[in-house]
């Protein structure tokens, strides 16, 4: 995890900006090898997409190569609408730059099956190989996309109820009117996002510091969906000295400490040529199957009994043999008298009374 | 995978992006891209063209922070480039042929959608030369030019004692509705076939003269505009006419009673109550037919239904010097000095010679409201007037891509004036002030 920290919000959009440029640029994106974005929406990113936009007019960057992915979109409300994500990224960010519509992908809110496009979506991603980079916001409750507090750390792209809490913080888009907002939308899951090779998550503001606090010095917890990039290889937050506010001195003088070591080193977030250069398989960690003689994963037995729909299997229990009747006694193996060793005093008996 | 094809293998689809420009939106200049399509001729959607049709454009312009406006409308033009409207030719296709002439050289002008007018004239004009000035712009060919909108009718039906320059021997009276028709011409005045338009748009008459108050509702029932002008209406009967459904005033100010502070005269209708509809109303803002500060109550009085107008004579864009004039059966020479044209030895204001950007300059010049106000007053006001919202005068998606660029000339101390750069009319570019340096 590399935490950097910046005294305002330009400074971090700015930082954010520039090292998606960078990446871009060491990419050499072709039609062939494009460069995978993921892509948010909020008003974290904004500073980040006005410094792009300035930088592609200023000719240091060029989108013609990159392909795009949303995190997420509102179900229900027309896809122009101004609050729409597809409208916002149009007025924030495509409107200015020289990316092609057919390269740039959001989810359909308005899809007649949601679940269908959720899963198309998630084959889009596959089919261009995976996110080179996914760019980040976060809420104040911690959510990543719409990973509302609670959602599963394993989850994918699915059609998601909003939080009330989010609901309610979003209806200042909405005329103040809670009855406007929608009540679902389609986003990313935890898992797309940590499958992506990068992930850049830019936080500002003293709102979200409690946020940031949690999602880096306590543990993996599904309350706070960001949390999970702790378990990305390459996660890399960037805020501004307010968003800070609740982390301990200590973590803050650490994460400087490290940007200035590597500063000095001249390296910024150590990725593999392989993640830099692009197109290279989906990490996927692999651990080794620990086999123990003595314990055994336990089957998934009751679980899959106690589920809503009717089992379909059941587990295989010992089956008892058939009744043979018999007797005790045949059980009892015939005694080899001639062979035993020890002394017969019957036979001795008869043979000493011969004898005498 | 990406389909990111270098811009010459893509498919023409005539889409042009001004970028790095403001748009004049509403009362406002926003920092926005515009996106036209020279196929339908209107402006796009931009994210509509991108999401749903996967297109790019074929041009970007960088505007380097130039103002892009929604084509400028004239809705008070007698000629231009010294063809009269108020003309009868000895062979009368040459008149379609002329009006063609004067709209390619007007759109060059910034103009790119007018009203040619007659001024009073005997039946017979009206009734051979209204086919020729019909709105125009169903084809939506560029190279034509200006666009008419449909024609204003400046008479017959004035008042004697207000009527300016025009022949006092024609103006008539109407009684009924046919006398209107016997005038204008019946085929003017009815559509020939369902849901075709009559070449009429708007008249301008005296409400108080013969039966005219009446006639109102029955011409609003065709669809044609009536104007309040060269009319002796006191502001009772000017404010009964506008109860009627006058929606216009011609020319304020001039060729009516001056404003009395015991009886308003027309000029008055501006302040009656807001739950009344209050009429548009045109400005000549030449410095000659009215003081700056007159033109300033004016708008202050009613901003929202200030057009500037130009009521400019044939003899606009032609050079200073003495031009025959045949008004009705007499002729006499008018004295072109700059943009002021006079009767010959008299005092007699004969329309003016000024272009709609002239007037425009004046009323930044003189009022200091504002470019976006200004424009207001030339493209979305005279629009609305004429029920044309969101298809002239607009920068809004879906309406037709009549564009015009000004950059702005700064001078130190005083509001700054427009320049005009390029003109584009139906998505593409018809007139460019100077050409490019590179070609």
């Amino acid at each position: 995890m590399r935490l950097i920290i910046r005294d305002d919000s330009d400074g971090a959009s700015d930082y954010v900006a520039n090292y998606i440029i960078n990446r871009i640029n060491t990419f050499h994106p072709s039609a062939e090898n494009p460069f995978v974005l993921g892509l948010p929406t909020g008003s974290s990113p904004l500073g980040v997409y006005k410094v792009l936009v300035q930088k592609y007019k200023a000719g240091l960057v060029s989108f013609e190569n990159v392909i795009t992915f949303n995190m997420d979109e509102y179900v229900g409300i027309p896809r122009d609408h101004a609050e729409s994500y597809h409208t916002f990224m149009w007025k924030h960010f495509f409107s200015h730059v020289n990316i092609h519509p057919s390269n740039v992908h959001i989810l359909n809110g308005n899809a007649p099956n949601l679940e269908a496009e959720c899963v198309a979506y998630e084959d889009a991603i596959k089919k261009a190989g995976g996110i080179d980079l996914f760019l980040a916001g976060i809420g104040e409750d911690g959510h990543i996309a719409f990973n509302e507090p609670g959602s599963s750390l394993a989850s994918r792209t699915r059609v998601k109820t909003l939080a009330y809490d989010t609901i309610l913080a979003n209806s200042r888009f909405f005329d103040h009117d809670i009855s406007k907002v929608p009540r679902m939308a389609l986003t990313v899951g935890v898992q797309t996002v940590l499958e992506a090779r990068e992930v850049v998550v830019i936080i500002l503001g003293q709102r979200k510091s409690l946020a940031l606090q949690k999602c880096i010095e306590e543990g993996v917890n599904h309350m706070w969906t960001l949390s999970s990039l702790q378990l990305h290889p390459h996660p890399m937050i960037v805020v501004d000295e307010d968003a800070t506010a609740e982390l301990k001195v200590k973590t803050v003088k650490y994460f400087k400490s490290i940007e200035k070591v590597a500063q000095e080193a001249g390296f910024e977030q150590i990725l593999p040529s392989k993640v830099r250069t692009g197109n290279g398989p989906i990490p996927q960690t692999t651990v080794d199957e620990v086999s123990s003689p003595t314990i055994h994963a336990p089957q998934p037995t009751t679980s899959r009994l106690l589920r809503a729909t009717p089992a379909t299997e059941y587990p295989i229990r010992s089956v008892s043999p058939d009744l043979v009747p018999d007797r005790m006694a045949s059980r009892i193996p015939e005694p080899h008298l001639t062979d035993r060793l020890t002394p017969n005093p019957e036979q001795q008996a008869v043979q000493n009374a011969i004898t005498a | 995978m990406p389909i990111a094809l270098s811009p010459p293998f893509r498919p023409r689809n005539g889409l042009t992006k001004f970028t790095n420009c403001r748009l004049v939106r509403g009362n406002k200049l926003v920092q926005e891209d515009l996106w036209v399509s020279s196929l339908s001729g209107k402006i796009v959607n931009s994210q509509a063209a991108f999401f749903d049709d996967l297109v790019l454009p074929d041009q970007t312009i960088d505007l380097g922070g130039r103002i892009v406006s929604p084509g400028m409308i004239d809705v008070q033009l007698n000629g231009a480039f010294g063809f009269n409207f108020s003309t009868l030719l000895d062979d009368m296709s040459q008149y379609g042929k002329k009006v063609k002439e004067v709209q390619k050289l007007l759109v060059q002008t910034g103009v790119t959608s007018y009203n040619p007018t007659i001024t009073s004239q005997r039946p017979e004009l009206y009734q051979k030369a209204l086919p020729f000035l019909g709105p125009s712009g169903h084809l939506q060919e560029a190279e034509d030019g200006a666009e008419s909108l449909g024609a204003h009718c400046e008479g017959p039906f004035l008042s004697p004692t207000k009527n300016g320059v025009h022949n006092v021997d024609v103006l008539i009276e109407a009684q009924t509705f046919e006398d209107l028709e016997a005038c204008y011409g019946k085929h003017n005045l009815t559509p020939r076939a369902e849901g075709e338009q009559i070449p009429i748009k708007y008249i301008t008459a005296a409400p108080e003269r013969g039966q005219m108050m009446k006639l109102i509702p029955e011409l609003k029932k065709k669809g044609i505009i009536y104007s309040v002008g060269h009319s002796e209406s006191t502001y009772e009967e000017a404010s009964e006419a506008v109860g009627l459904g006058a929606t216009m005033i011609t020319h304020l100010f001039n060729a009516m009673r001056p404003l009395h502070h015991r009886n308003p005269g027309i000029f008055g209708v501006l302040g009656i109550a807001e739950s009344l509809p209050r009429p548009y109303f045109g400005i000549i803002a030449d410095g000659i037919h009215l003081h700056p500060t007159t033109i300033k109550i004016a708008f202050n009085a009613h901003p929202d239904g200030f057009i500037l107008v130009t009521d400019a004579m044939h003899l606009v864009g032609l050079p200073d010097g003495a031009y025959p004039w045949t008004n009705g059966d007499t002729t006499c020479n008018i004295v072109k000095v700059g943009s002021k044209l006079l009767l010959e030895n008299s005092d007699t204001i004969a329309g003016s010679s000024i272009t709609l950007l002239e007037c425009v300059n004046n009323f930044l010049q003189w009022t200091g409201t504002g470019i976006p106000h200004a424009l207001q007053a030339v493209t979305a006001t005279p629009a609305a007037m004429l029920g044309l919202q969101g298809v002239k005068g607009s920068l809004d998606a879906g309406a037709d891509a009549d564009l015009v660029i000004f950059s702005e000339a700064q001078t130190p101390g005083q509001p700054s004036t427009l320049v005009l750069d390029e003109v584009w009319k139906f998505g593409t570019r018809v007139h460019r002030a100077t050409p490019p340096k590179s070609e």
